[in-house]
């Protein structure tokens, strides 16, 4: 027996909350209610709504399987066209042009071009590092509506678009000795295809 | 589930027996008994008995957590087929991987998908960072999870990296000093820690039995142990849930 306040559908007061009646008589205050405790009267009984929810098995377990399935099916397939790289033998007396970090680690080579190395090695990645773990501390904004998180998400969308771009710099327009090249992407001028 | 039969074929009771025996419970047909199933079975029982409808639209989640996972999984059995036929000797190694590719039955295929699904999982742990933090699913009581979570991406990174050297081929070596470079350039510290990771001055034998102890036991063991508290605090405090 849920009585509502604000209107509604019976459900809640469209803001997510229900308010109930007890159904048994509360025992007697000890003390006359004054001032501010009126505002949020102790004999209602606030809470959330409740959202709708669904037993995990089969609902979740069925999706968790096909998903497993999809992706199964999908890395099966590029493993059969594609193969992994397997270059010469390792020989530390030759070595390739350009040197080139796992893709992954390509942007803090990037980063090595374009700031002393004690910034681009060390301090950039550890402050990144802290500074991710730390997020939810510094974080204080209790929303988590995208509307009133404009600052967090703006930050975080430049950190993400920075760390995408040095990759692809790194990987796809950088070659000998580490310079920039833009043919690897756009050509040569005069041949027909990019090599 | 259902009482054995009183009579009838001793065969049928035997298999009924048996599968009761495992399967405790029958097909999900009310919710009860889909509840009972969550909670009975080992595998089903990390996740809650229910879940919020909003959570679980793929749209959601993107399934990337559970992917990252799958792959995870998938790793491990691969890495373990792969093991059975790789020494990590630079005198054998380079040629191990040869005979994967073109000797052992599935062996190349096997080969890459452990190479593309590490790649895959890199990319997928990322874009489930991206999508907790556009959520602001680390928000309050969150923020330890996220934690672990930031710890995990560092641990996948040093999977990918510690396996990018057994190869053993110019492409490995290569990538390992100009990663290990890096590490030089710490005040002080740099030179050590570059030395210690290597167990030497250059990426050679000292640096391959590192790098393979590293991703075939260590950093398996505490992604592991990561990914265990991770499921652990996810279920404790609650999945967030549509916005
Ligand atoms: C090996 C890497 C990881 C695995 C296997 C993993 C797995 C999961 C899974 C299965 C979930 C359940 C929801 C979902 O599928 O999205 C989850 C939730 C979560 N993960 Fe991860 N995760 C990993 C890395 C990370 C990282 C890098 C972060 C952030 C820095 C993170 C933060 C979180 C948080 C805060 C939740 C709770 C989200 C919510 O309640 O909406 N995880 N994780």
């Amino acid at each position: 027996m849920a009585t509502v306040v604000g209107g509604g559908n019976g459900k809640g007061d469209g803001r997510g909350r229900t308010v109930r009646t007890p159904r048994a008589p509360l025992p007697p205050l000890p003390r006359p209610i004054t001032g501010p405790e009126l505002a949020s009267p102790p004999l209602v009984v606030r809470r959330r709504e409740e959202e709708e929810t669904v037993v995990t098995f089969p609902h979740l377990v069925w999706k968790e399987f096909l998903a497993g399935l999809a992706a199964f099916v999908f890395l099966l397939a590029v493993s059969i066209q594609v193969n992994a790289p397997l270059l010469q033998r390792a020989n530390l007396a030759i070595t390739p042009n350009p040197a080139k970090a796992p893709w992954y680690f390509v942007g803090l080579q990037e980063l090595l071009e374009r700031f002393p190395p004690v910034m681009a090695g060390v301090a950039f990645p550890s402050f990144v590092i802290i500074f991710m773990i730390l997020t939810p501390y510094l974080d204080r904004n209790p929303s988590r509506r995208p509307q009133d998180r404009k600052v967090a998400i703006g930050m975080f969308t430049i950190y993400l678009c920075l760390a995408v771009a040095f990759v692809v710099i790194g990987v796809f327009f950088r070659s000998l000795a580490f310079n920039w090249d833009w043919t690897m992407v756009l050509g040569h001028p005069g041949l027909s295809s990019p090599t | 589930m259902s009482a054995p039969p009183k009579e009838g074929n001793p065969v049928r009771t035997f298999v009924d027996e048996v599968w009761g025996s495992i399967f405790r419970h029958g097909l999900p047909t009310t919710d009860k008994v889909a509840a009972r199933t969550a909670l009975t079975n080992f595998f089903l029982h990390i996740h809650p008995v229910r879940v919020k409808k909003s959570a679980i639209r793929v749209s959601y989640t993107l399934c990337l957590g559970g992917l990252s996972f799958f792959l995870f999984i998938l790793l491990t059995i691969t890495g373990l087929f792969l093991m059975f036929y790789y020494i990590p000797s630079v005198d054998q190694a380079y040629q191990n991987i040869k005979d994967l590719q073109f000797v052992a039955t599935f062996g190349l295929v096997i080969r890459n998908m452990h190479r593309w699904a590490a790649h895959g999982m890199v990319i997928t742990v990322w874009l489930h960072m991206a999508r907790v933090f556009y959520q602001g699913a680390y928000k309050p009581p969150r923020q330890f999870n996220w934690a672990i979570g930031t710890l995990l991406l560092l641990t996948t990174l040093l999977l990918s990296f510690s396996g990018y050297l057994l190869p053993w081929d110019q492409l490995a070596v290569w990538a390992i000093t100009v990663g290990t470079n890096m590490a030089k350039y710490a005040p002080l510290a740099g030179p050590y820690t570059r030395y210690l990771l290597l167990g030497g001055r250059q990426v050679a034998q000292g640096a391959l039995i590192r790098f393979y102890v590293l991703h075939v036991i260590a950093l398996p063991l505490i992604g592991f142990l990561l990914m265990v508290v991770h499921f652990w605090r996810t279920r404790k405090d609650g999945f967030t849930g549509g916005l």
